[in-house]
């Protein structure tokens, strides 16, 4: 299996990047749910934890309550613009991410067939 | 981190939402209503949501319980207990004895409020998907 420092690191930024997309996902899904609270994870905390985590498939992310949003009478404190812009970011890093991968292996793959 | 689960998260949303804006169409429908199968005049309908957790499938398979994403759904559709209102029509055949008529204590201008709400709210997961079906498309690029 070929892998690579980078290869590795952007797997993980990968892993932490559509956990928060699920957690906005989430948020938005609950824009009308009576007492349900924002919630998102602290981003470089969790790359750091995915990491240096041992297994792969018992990564199960910290999730906080965001503070300082404004709570709407009903309990209820999604902010619409957060979440969107949220979204829209997340899915930028996604991309970016996604792009850095695909180089990596044309770069690995110019390496082989150099060699012919 | 499972891709195809946001897909399911906002799908559930789209699914609460769409039945509160039945909900919503029914009491305007039946604003004027006094006659149901209950007897008496219509009663307002009201959607209450909960949030639900969804298990992740990878890690169901792994044997973990984790909870990551909160979906949502109807919880129920409760009657609101207002009293219906009464107005004086003596003609009309559902009249009580001083003749008044009980009708259903519905406000137009409340229901349209929660009708846009939910539109919004329908408006905003439909774009979640959107972005969730952008970055599962981004992923299967790398394999090409």
């Amino acid at each position: 299996m070929i892998d690579t420092p980078m290869l590795q690191t952007l797997a993980h930024f990968l892993d932490v990047t559509s956990f928060r997309h699920t957690l906005i996902t989430s948020n938005m899904a609950n824009i009308d749910t009576p007492g349900y609270r924002t919630r998102d994870i602290n981003f470089l905390q969790e790359l750091h934890r995915a990491a240096t985590r041992v297994e792969w498939a018992l990564y199960s992310p910290v999730t906080r309550q965001v503070q300082g949003l404004v709570e709407r009478p009903d309990g209820n404190n999604v902010s619409l613009e957060r979440e969107s812009l949220l979204l829209a970011e997340v899915q930028l890093r996604f991309r970016t991410a996604v792009e850095l991968v695909r180089s990596e292996f044309r770069q690995l793959s110019a390496a082989i067939n150099e060699g012919k | 981190m499972n891709l195809f689960g946001m897909l399911e998260l906002s799908g559930m949303a789209l699914i609460a939402e769409r039945q509160r804006a039945e909900v919503v169409a029914s009491n305007m429908a039946n604003a004027e209503t006094t006659r149901t199968l209950e007897g008496g005049p219509y009663q307002r309908r009201l959607v209450v949501f909960r949030s639900r957790r969804l298990p992740q499938f990878p890690a169901l398979l792994a044997g973990v319980r984790q909870n990551v994403g909160q979906g949502v759904r109807v919880d129920q559709v409760v009657r609101d207990a207002t009293n219906p209102v009464r107005r004086y029509e003596p003609g009309h055949p559902d009249a009580d004895a001083q003749g008044y008529v009980g009708y259903p204590a519905i406000n137009p201008v409340d229901e349209m409020t929660d009708l846009l709400g939910a539109v919004r709210a329908y408006e905003l997961n439909a774009s979640a998907v959107q972005a969730s079906k952008m970055m599962i498309q981004q992923a299967l690029e790398i394999l090409r």
